[in-house]
């Protein structure tokens, strides 16, 4: 069990090492960063900088000295705003995740009961129905699922804001925007990994113990048909965390995707590497946490 | 039951969820003005960005010299009264007795360190730009400054309608990032209570504001990028002023019974760049047909909601040196045909325009159907907002046979704003550097913007525009209005500037 751990904390250094490497490699494709901050400068002073900031060092050098600031969480000044940009990353990642989680719960809330009825009442009219209603939702573009729920609850109904940040209620409809995108894809994985364990041997030896059918169905089944709804579920969360800038425009939820891509459109690298780095983190450390799920689920895993 | 994994994960989510949530706030109360801008500027301090979501901001927090009434006149604001003593100095009376929000009293120093700060070029100032004329600032005595010009600076008086006046002992004492985070000091209507990026700024009522107090107690900046949201707010009550609504929007909001339309004619132009360098626009023949193939009203009307207002050239009718005498190229597609033919093009010709307007797509794709409908026969490209268009078509002059545009003057009542950018050729210019190309109007521009004898300089705008009308440097097209959505509780009124001074906004009678 241990050794196993040791390995995969060496792997995600590994992982982290690679992602600082790209992030490097996107400011040098990038072109020069000094002509951005001194669009009006004369060549000698642009020099100056250059020279001063480093950039004339050869390119490993360059290199270790970025990853040597990484490893003390220097990512340099954002252009833009003038200020250091990790905490400003930082500021932003807590609404994203809780936005991620809440969409995450929502979608998993939704997905495992109707997952489960529909792969033990396989083909029935409810099983159809479920797949048909869930597949709208994936169908949609989110923006415009969104200004639909938007529409719907804020404008006709009056029961939910139409957008912000600011109270619990604003939570809701975004939530449920992203949650209507990630939702049929784990829904038709707790079908499938449903159906392929329901008629194993072994569930057919739990009923005949005379187990009740809700615990062979928890116990026996879904504990062994949740490996590949883990790993979805992991890359789900990855995908929604940088991917939930749609969402979070559309809503005006102040997260992290917004922020990243008014960078993009500012050139404001030290923003961008800050966000990119600290998003290829939390993809890192979910990876990490659905290993770790799966030694817990599946012991077979852990004593190879 | 009790071992279901994954259920129990969704609760530990759920909670974890809860726990990180933001606290509720109070809905909307009757004595707070909420105002939805697109996105924040990168900071607060009113000398560190020139973006007009900021400006926006800055204005309620901050006064400048010189104040600008909805009619476009200018009234004293921290100055009382201001002449020029020559060419080249100006003097200004400082008001006695105004208070910055930290209880501080104004004084003249103050004045003197906001210029200072921009004109010092290692602060890096994006606004150095808009008052490097100035070469030196003077305290006289106590209520008394001097502005020296490097040379005869027409514009002066215009550029100081925004150039806030900062507190000197604060910005020293708390350093520049955090005046423009979290401590931004002013003497203007409102004093900053918290901002949360991309989320909102909040502001209260400055009780000693020398103006006396602005109605609203509070004024709420929010960030709302998406229309479409904007619009849901507006219609809500979520948001009471809603920017820039589009022409599709307004029958829908002129009769909605939370909200109301105001809308006035500002000084955007728009416009197409023609490259006069290669054909077919190096011929004034054709850059005339471009001209007359363009039906102006039928635009405006069909897809503006006749918001607009036609031009004769890229001067617009409120700024200073605009000349009436003359008048709009006519929608004439027969002559139209024969310049084309005339510049050597019997049988059309083919071309491609660029664009990175996204608002104005609708248009920009008439335009191109209109010039095709004669024989230029058009293909309009789109670019995405962002550095790649930047680079195309203002840093590297690519757009070749041109481009649509529009232009706002940055909010500068005056010829010399439209006209330099546009086509003077100077290599440090905007685009005209890259795309225009006529004879003599590069001194001319540069002989009415080197003299501060207004009777003059009218006189050579009226030259430079019947000058452009007749050699054409681009079709022109016509000026926009600033159309804002507007709550039924309050009262407001767009503004010919673009601006949201919100001291003149009142609670509607009810």
């Amino acid at each position: 069990m241990l050794t196993v751990l040791v390995r995969r904390v060496a792997r995600l250094l590994v992982v982290l090492v690679g992602v600082s490497l790209v992030t490097f490699a996107i400011l040098q494709a990038s072109g020069d960063p000094v002509a951005l901050m001194m669009p009006e400068a004369p060549e000698s002073d642009r020099a100056a900088l250059r020279q001063a900031m480093g950039f004339n060092d050869p390119l490993p050098v360059q290199f270790a000295r970025f990853v040597g600031n990484i490893a003390r969480g220097d990512f340099g000044q954002s252009f833009f705003h003038r200020e250091p940009a990790l905490p400003l990353v930082l500021a932003r990642l807590p609404t994203t995740v809780l936005l991620t989680l809440l969409a995450m719960a929502v979608s998993l809330a939704i997905a495992l009961p109707i997952g489960i009825v529909s792969a033990i009442r396989r083909n029935s009219v409810f099983d159809h129905t479920a797949t048909l209603i869930v597949f709208l939702g994936t169908s949609m573009p989110v923006f415009w699922t969104g200004i639909m729920l938007i529409l719907l609850f804020a404008v006709q109904l009056r029961v939910l804001p139409v957008s912000g940040w600011e109270s619990w209620a604003a939570l809701i409809l975004p939530a449920a925007t992203l949650a209507t995108f990630s939702t049929p894809l784990l829904l038709r994985i707790v079908r499938s990994s449903m159906l392929e364990v329901i008629n194993l041997d072994y569930v057919r030896t739990a009923r005949a113990k005379g187990v009740s059918e809700w615990f062979v169905i928890c116990r026996h089944a879904l504990t062994n048909a949740a490996l590949p709804l883990v790993t979805v579920a992991g890359l789900q969360f990855s995908l929604n965390l940088g991917g939930a800038v749609i969402t979070e425009t559309v809503f005006a939820v102040p997260g992290l995707g917004r922020l990243i891509i008014g960078a993009i459109r500012q050139l404001d690298f030290p923003i961008v590497q800050a966000g990119v780095f600290l998003i290829a983190l939390m993809v890192v450390l979910v990876n990490f946490a659905v290993d770790m799920l799966y030694l817990y689920l599946n012991p077979q895993i852990r004593v190879r | 039951m009790k071992r279901c994994a994954p259920l129990a994960a969704v609760l530990v989510l759920a909670l974890f969820a809860l726990a990180a949530a933001p606290a509720p706030v109070s809905a909307q109360a009757k004595d707070t003005l909420t105002v939805a801008l697109v996105s924040h500027a990168p900071t607060l301090d009113p000398h560190m960005h020139f973006e007009r979501v900021g400006i926006l901001v800055n204005i309620n927090m901050f006064d400048s010299l010189l104040h600008r009434n909805i009619k476009l006149q200018f009234e004293p604001s921290l100055a009382t009264s201001w002449k020029a003593i020559s060419d080249t100095q100006w003097e200004f009376k400082i008001r006695k007795g105004v208070r910055f929000h930290n209880g501080d009293v104004m004084t003249p120093a103050d004045v003197k360190y906001s210029f200072d700060r921009v004109i010092d070029q290692t602060k890096k100032s994006p606004q150095y730009g808009n008052i490097r004329a100035i070469k030196e600032v003077k305290v006289i005595d106590a209520d008394t400054v001097h502005l020296i010009t490097d040379k005869p600076f027409p514009l002066l008086l215009e550029r100081l309608v925004f150039f806030p006046i900062v507190n000197k002992k604060h910005v020293e004492t708390v350093g520049d990032q955090a005046f423009g985070t979290t401590s931004p000091v002013g003497t203007g209507p409102w004093k900053f209570v918290e901002w949360k990026r991309d989320q909102l700024i909040r502001l209260e009522a400055f009780d000693q504001h020398w103006r006396g107090k602005p109605a609203f107690k509070n004024l709420i900046f929010r960030a709302v990028p998406e229309t479409a949201t904007q619009v849901a707010e507006i219609k809500t009550g979520g948001v009471d002023i809603i920017r820039n609504v589009s022409a599709d929007i307004v029958p829908e909001l002129k009769t909605h019974p939370q909200a109301y339309i105001s809308s006035t004619p500002i000084l955007r132009v728009h416009y197409v760049m023609m490259d006069m360098r290669v054909p077919p626009f190096d011929k004034k023949a054709a850059r005339q047909a471009a001209n007359y193939a363009v039906d102006k009203p039928t635009v405006i009307q069909k897809l503006m909601a006749g918001l607009g207002t036609q031009v004769s050239t890229t001067v617009q009718p409120p700024a200073f040196g605009f000349d009436a005498e003359v008048k709009p190229y006519p929608f004439d597609q027969k002559k139209a045909k024969e310049l084309l033919a005339q510049a050597g093009f019997p049988n059309g010709v083919d071309i491609t325009l660029h664009s990175s307007s996204v608002a104005d797509r609708p248009s920009f794709e008439a335009v191109s159907q209109m010039l095709t409908e004669v024989g230029i026969r058009t293909t309009p490209r789109m670019w995405d907002p962002g550095p790649a268009w930047n680079k195309f078509f203002q840093a590297e002059g690519k757009a070749t046979h041109g481009a649509y545009g529009t232009w706002g003057n940055y909010s500068v009542f005056d010829a010399d704003a439209v006209l330099h950018p546009l086509y003077h050729t100077e290599p440090g210019g905007w685009i005209g550097k890259w795309y225009a190309r006529v004879e003599g109007l590069d001194k001319l521009i540069d002989e009415a913007r080197s003299s501060v004898d207004q009777p003059k300089r009218k006189r050579l705008y009226a030259q430079i525009q019947q000058m452009i009308r007749e050699e054409a440097p681009s079709i022109f097209l016509w000026t926009q209005y600033d159309t804002l959505g507007i709550s039924k509780k309050v009262q407001y009124a767009a503004r010919p500037d673009e601006w949201l001074w919100l001291y003149d906004a009142k609670p509607a009678a009810r």
